[in-house]
């Protein structure tokens, strides 16, 4: 392995913050924390870490959480990747981070393996797909399948990639059942999240604001 | 008859034609309501006595609910208050503010409407002094000025009857069956003022009537003018009281709930802090229901497929302890013609989950599409994995409840397991039009 990931933890939890980097592995080494939207965005800025483990609710700013504190940060978004950390399963909290840029989200009780696994995807470039977030996915998008070129809408093939996703299986289970490589498990979620975080098509927003969301 | 020395307070009463006098009265003296109106029309007729005991009564009775709430004036729930800052300081922190700011207002306003009544009294006695020392010094006041003036004081009074504290309770809630007959008063009331208001101007002169009515139309519109900004003040008093009062009751709400099921689990949790097994599953039980009440769509009714499954799912957690993550797309209602295949895809998928967190190991994740035309569950585990063919005949888990299940029902469940653990997939189709 190479040189540890750097990472920030922003997280209003003290307990939460110290247990979580307890957890972590080497792989990654926790150079930064935050408690407020204010202090994650300047820490942020002033550390250019890797990757932000960004907790989705978070006190201080105009009240917009993690949300606020990823619009605040576009401006370093390509190159410092934000992994959404979040209790809530709820679909306005996990889609509106997602949307704002963060390039995954996985639940606070996943284990710190798991979440390690996460941050090197994340600092690699690829996104993280927590099954439930496949669910949303799933359910914003519809689940007939288009063609190709129809560039807001899922292809086959990223439909079957993000059904196995919210089955439970990992990118390495979901190549093995499609006879794909891992990578190009990865090429598709990426291109879902592109989608996810583009898409102005009316069925999301239709879909986004049943459940009142952005 | 037994009399009971001890006779109920003396409190206007719900039942009421104009203001309850009578039917509390009745109530207090143990006769009935028709005696004690009757009593009262008739000694009206007597030069009015009885108008004068009535609005007397009226003005220094309170009602029911104000005489019990005069009696408890209880301080807020003192767990309310901490609750509702947790949820402001999460949502917005300057909201408190305008909040006890409009309890404080609403408070003022109560007093105010307290002292109100004691000076209309204060009013009219001092208008009955005037008539009567204006009688005695030998001026002689003609009908032609007592009668307007009469009917300025019943029309008010009529009006007056809007700020009648229990009639201010309903248009604070903003609704309830008193509201029609509130305008209805109002209406009448005002319309006596007018008329007062023309007689009095018009000196009783009947051929003037037209002209004074205009008259007195227009010195009310500038008197209305002058109120308005007072009036607007007093409506977004109500306003505020109300909006405030809803909130206490969602504070109340959330306290309760939490008291409930948050802080008993945590003192369980304290008693059983030995057990590693058993606060795992408290805690988790206990979010599970929490997650469930906040997050809970208050659209969607009751006894929809997904909704069974996440209880079916909680149950099989709580008794293994054993995470079981339930995502869904889609759903469908529980009830009509597909319910009873519907019930028994959800018990072949309660035996997979079952199976699942027995034989498996890590979380168990459960899928489930709901489309129109068919629905698809998955249930997945990461054990060690079973060939399904090396299942005993007489295990009936696997071939009677999952298997046998689904295909009596005209659906179909595949078992594929290997090294990174079994997967259960059940298909149910022809949920739409067509029938089984």
């Amino acid at each position: 392995m190479s040189e540890p990931v750097t990472v920030v933890v922003v997280d209003d939890h003290t307990i939460f913050r110290s247990g979580l980097k307890a957890d972590l592995d080497e792989r990654v080494r926790v150079v930064g924390e935050a408690a407020t939207v204010e202090q994650a965005v300047a820490v942020i800025d002033e550390l250019r870490p890797q990757v932000v483990l960004l907790d989705v609710h978070l006190p201080g700013g105009l009240g917009g959480g993690g949300r606020e504190v990823l619009t605040r940060s576009a401006a370093l978004l390509p190159r410092v990747r934000f992994l959404a950390l979040s209790v809530s399963d709820a679909a306005e909290d996990v889609v509106s981070v997602i949307r704002a840029g963060a390039r995954g989200y996985v639940t606070k009780t996943a284990s710190g393996p798991e979440i390690t696994d996460a941050i090197l995807r994340v600092a690699g470039g690829d996104a993280v797909f927590s099954p439930r977030l496949a669910g949303f996915v799933l359910d914003a998008f519809g689940t007939a399948a288009v063609a190709d070129d129809e560039l807001d809408r899922l292809s086959a093939r990223e439909l079957e990639v993000m059904r196995f996703i919210a089955r439970g299986y990992s990118y390495k289970e979901v190549a093995k059942e499609l006879f794909i490589s891992v990578k190009t498990v990865e090429t598709h979620v990426s291109a879902v999240l592109r989608k996810l975080q583009l898409t102005n098509r009316h069925e999301l927003s239709r879909w986004a604001a049943d459940r009142r969301i952005w | 008859m037994d009399t009971v020395r001890l006779r109920p307070p003396l409190v206007r009463g719900e039942d009421r034609f104009v203001a309850g006098v009578c039917s509390g009265l009745a109530r207090h003296l143990g006769l009935r309501v028709e005696v004690v109106r009757w009593v009262m029309v008739l000694s009206s007729l007597l030069g009015g006595a009885g108008i004068v005991f009535y609005a007397w009564l009226w003005i220094m009775v309170p009602t029911a609910a104000e005489a019990t709430r005069r009696q408890a004036r209880r301080p807020a729930s003192s767990i309310a208050p901490a609750v509702s800052l947790a949820a402001d300081v999460v949502e917005d922190s300057h909201r408190t503010t305008p909040a006890l700011a409009s309890a404080a207002e609403a408070r003022r306003a109560g007093r105010l409407a307290g002292h109100a009544r004691e000076i209309l009294l204060g009013a009219v006695l001092v208008l009955v002094a005037v008539a009567l020392g204006g009688r005695l010094l030998g001026a002689e006041i003609p009908l032609g000025v007592i009668v307007p003036i009469a009917a300025i004081l019943g029309g008010a009074a009529l009006a007056w009857m809007q700020l009648d504290d229990s009639r201010r309770e309903q248009l604070v809630r903003g609704a309830g069956p008193g509201r029609w007959n509130g305008w209805l008063r109002l209406g009448a009331g005002l319309a006596l003022v007018i008329a007062g208001v023309a007689l009095a101007v018009s000196g009783s002169q009947w051929n003037v009537l037209g002209l004074a009515l205009l008259a007195s139309l227009a010195v009310l519109a500038g008197v209305a003018l002058v109120l308005l900004p007072w009036g607007l003040k007093f409506w977004r008093d109500l306003a505020a009281e109300r909006s405030a009062r809803v909130r206490e009751e969602e504070r109340a709400e959330i306290a309760a709930h939490l008291h409930d099921s948050v802080l008993q689990t945590l003192a369980l949790i304290q008693r059983r802090a030995g057990s590693e097994a058993d606060v795992t599953r408290l805690a988790r039980a206990q979010e599970r229901e929490l997650r469930e009440w906040l997050y809970r769509d208050s659209r969607r009714g009751e006894g929809t497929f997904v909704d069974r499954l996440k209880a079916l799912a909680g149950e099989v957690e709580d008794a293994h302890g054993h995470s079981v993550e339930v995502v869904s797309v889609g759903d469908v209602p529980l009830h009509g013609k597909n319910a009873e295949r519907l019930e028994a895809l959800l018990q072949a998928a309660r035996e997979a989950m079952l199976n699942a967190v027995r034989h498996g190991g890590g979380s168990v994740s459960v899928y489930v599409e709901a489309g129109s035309d068919a629905v698809d569950l998955f249930v997945k585990d990461r054990g060690p994995g079973f060939d399904p063919e090396a299942v005993p005949a007489d295990r009936l888990g696997v071939r009677e409840s999952i298997v046998g299940r689904m295909r009596r029902h005209g659906g179909e469940a595949t078992i594929a397991s290997g090294p990174d653990g079994t997967e259960v997939r059940l298909h149910l189709p022809g949920m739409g039009a067509e029938e089984s």
